[in-house]
């Protein structure tokens, strides 16, 4: 499968995770890792499953490499009908209200315009006591597992 | 490409500028250079003690090391141990990325009376950094001078009761002289009105949680401007918050005047919209932005730099972060400059391969590597405790002891 890697972040957690889940599919799929900051909606397409990885800052606002992308989104009369996308959080609960809020609004801005959400959205706490890719690795897998289960049952 | 790059400091600039160099081309020798046994600098001395998740980069940091291949040479310090010159022959490029650790001084009368403390010196000794002085006594009353996070994160680890800092990496020492230290009221006291105060206003909620105190908000006043409403909703948000014995208290437009007292703080003079007044203190402690220490003739490197704005001093040598900027801007902004300085640093090295690199380190004694720093660090968790996430070795004796050491004494 075609599979993109898309990150938004400030400090670079989310683009070191994107790079370990990139690694963890690469010897399975053709993987590519990508900065929302360099990513034009318009650029997204069917045939690439789009594995999106995004913090969050400010009172629950997007990374700042998300910013850009996002207006872009909003501004642009995208279709984003036909895209698949799994989304994966970076937060810290000390943030308690806003906690991971800013893939949650990221999720719904791709929603809007009309791609399709697959699998549930998992977070990652940075005050807890798991590794990012140890939450993410097995949720992206079974993301894969279960779309292929579908693909050849379909 | 085969060059050789010199990083002086293994704060968050140095190391994403090292990130940034070794992502661009893997080829690269990229050394970290530290005047501590220690990586991560502020990472480490500066995020307060109950922002572990803030220091969560480290991992990201680590990998540079264990992974991109960069090397550590630790309690190496440029200017003393070995010549900036020296660094400069040994290596193709060197980047300047030594922070700025000194408190900028409250240039009032009676800024130098004992009870003046700056935000540097103190986070220092809270997160027990090497280099650090003892924690001051601040009797019933200090006053914080400053509306930046720094003064904010001060504010907020004065204030937390012992349950309230579990989780967190603050030594016994710290945790003992912050449990015994009995506030009555804390002033924090701002220059700018409170829509342009310095603080984010997460920061300003993050203090709606405080469970010891009681928090007031005096004059902060109103403003039509988004960003400017932000911060005055976080406000107001806390307005009234808590009914503990700690009575915080926020006031802004405040000028300093002088400091007031015999021979230790009694207050702080100040001039605000209503006329002059003595706001009580038994302590000042200033958070007003820092300096350079005059390490590294900073001041004259960036005088005599040839294109500043860019972060180039001179040919071959480079600035990045606090160092080159100034005591401006987070972590993030640190990062996205590093990428840029690497880039334009590769744009124009000439590597020369006759250069020594690293040989130059080979006579001095106790480096640390990053092997030591790994024991350093799996000494520090090894003792910690349900209540703390790590204890750091608080001196560099220590530090420089279980470096060296595979098993030490618990
Ligand atoms: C108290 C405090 C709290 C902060 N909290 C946050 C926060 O929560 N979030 C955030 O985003 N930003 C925070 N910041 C800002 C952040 O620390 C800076 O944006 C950033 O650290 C600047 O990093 P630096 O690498 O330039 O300097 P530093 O982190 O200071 O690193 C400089 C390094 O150089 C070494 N060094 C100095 N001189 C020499 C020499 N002559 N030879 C060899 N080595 C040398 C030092 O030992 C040090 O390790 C805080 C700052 C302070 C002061
Ligand atoms: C100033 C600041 C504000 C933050 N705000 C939030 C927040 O509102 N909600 C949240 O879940 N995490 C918040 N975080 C935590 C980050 O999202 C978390 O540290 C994450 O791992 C950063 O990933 P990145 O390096 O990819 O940017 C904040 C962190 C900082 C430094």
């Amino acid at each position: 499968m075609k599979i993109c890697v898309l990150y938004g972040t400030e400090t670079g957690n989310a683009e070191m995770l994107a790079e370990d889940i990139q690694s963890a599919l690469e010897d399975d799929h053709d993987v590519t890792c990508r900065n929302l900051a360099d990513t034009d909606p318009a650029a997204l397409d069917g045939e690439t499953f789009h594995v999106v990885v995004c913090s969050t800052y400010g009172d629950g606002d997007l990374p700042a490499s998300a910013q850009p992308f996002a207006d872009r989104l909003e501004d642009g009369a995208h279709d984003l009908s036909g895209v698949r996308f799994a989304i994966f959080g970076l937060g810290d609960a000390e943030y308690d209200e806003t906690f991971t809020q800013g893939s949650e609004k990221l999720a719904a801005k791709f929603k809007a315009r009309g791609a399709t959400q697959i699998g549930a959205r998992l977070t990652h706490d940075a005050s807890g006591d798991d590794l990012p890719e140890d939450i993410a690795l097995p949720w992206i897998t079974d993301i894969l597992a279960n779309m292929s289960v579908e693909q050849e049952e379909g | 490409m085969a060059g050789k790059i010199a990083i002086v400091g293994a704060g968050p600039s140095g190391c994403y500028v090292a990130q940034a160099f070794l992502k661009a081309d893997p080829g690269l020798e990229v050394d970290l250079i530290d005047a501590l046994p220690v990586p991560f600098g502020l990472v480490r001395y500066g995020v307060a003690a109950d922002h572990q998740g803030t220091k969560g980069v480290m991992r990201q940091f680590a990998r540079i090391f264990e992974r991109q291949g960069a090397r550590f040479f630790g309690n190496v310090h440029i200017g003393r141990d070995v010549t900036l010159k020296a660094l400069r022959e040994a290596y193709d490029a060197v980047v300047l990325a030594a922070g700025l650790c000194e408190d900028r001084r409250l240039s009032i009368p009676g800024g130098d009376l004992p009870g003046v403390h700056g935000a540097a010196a103190l986070t220092r000794a809270l997160h027990e950094h090497p280099q650090a002085g003892a924690l001051p006594a601040l009797g019933p009353h200090p006053l914080i001078l400053g509306n930046g996070n720094v003064a904010i994160d001060l504010l907020r680890l004065l204030c937390k009761t012992s349950e309230e800092l579990n989780g967190t990496d603050l030594g016994p020492g710290p945790s003992a002289w912050l449990a015994g230290n009995a506030f009555e009221a804390i002033t924090i006291v701002g220059r700018s009105p409170a829509a342009r105060a310095k603080f984010d206003p997460v920061m300003i909620r993050e203090l709606g949680k405080l469970g010891n105190v009681s928090i007031k908000v005096e004059g902060a006043g109103r403003s039509e401007e988004p960003e400017e409403q932000k911060r005055l909703e976080a406000l107001a948000a806390i307005d009234g918050h808590g009914s503990g014995p700690l009575k915080v208290t926020f006031r802004f437009e405040l000028r300093p005047l002088s400091v007031e007292g015999k021979d230790r703080v009694a207050g702080l003079r100040v001039e605000g919209p209503n006329g002059e007044e003595t706001v009580r203190a038994s302590s000042v402690l200033t958070a007003i932005g820092f300096d350079s220490n005059g390490d590294l003739d900073r001041a004259t490197l960036l005088d005599e730099a040839g294109e500043r704005e860019a972060g180039k001093l001179a040919d071959g040598l480079f600035a990045a972060g606090w160092f080159r900027r100034g005591p401006r801007g987070t972590i993030p902004d640190s990062r996205t400059e590093a990428q840029a300085t690497a880039a334009a640093i590769l744009e124009e090295m000439a590597p020369d391969p006759a250069r020594a690199g690293p040989a130059i380190f080979h006579k001095l004694e106790n480096v640390v590597d990053y092997a030591g720093w790994q024991r350093i660090d799996a000494a520090e968790l090894a003792r910690s405790t349900p209540e703390r996430c790590r204890q750091k070795l608080p001196s560099t004796g220590e530090l420089l002891r279980a470096a060296t050491q595979q098993d030490i004494d618990q």
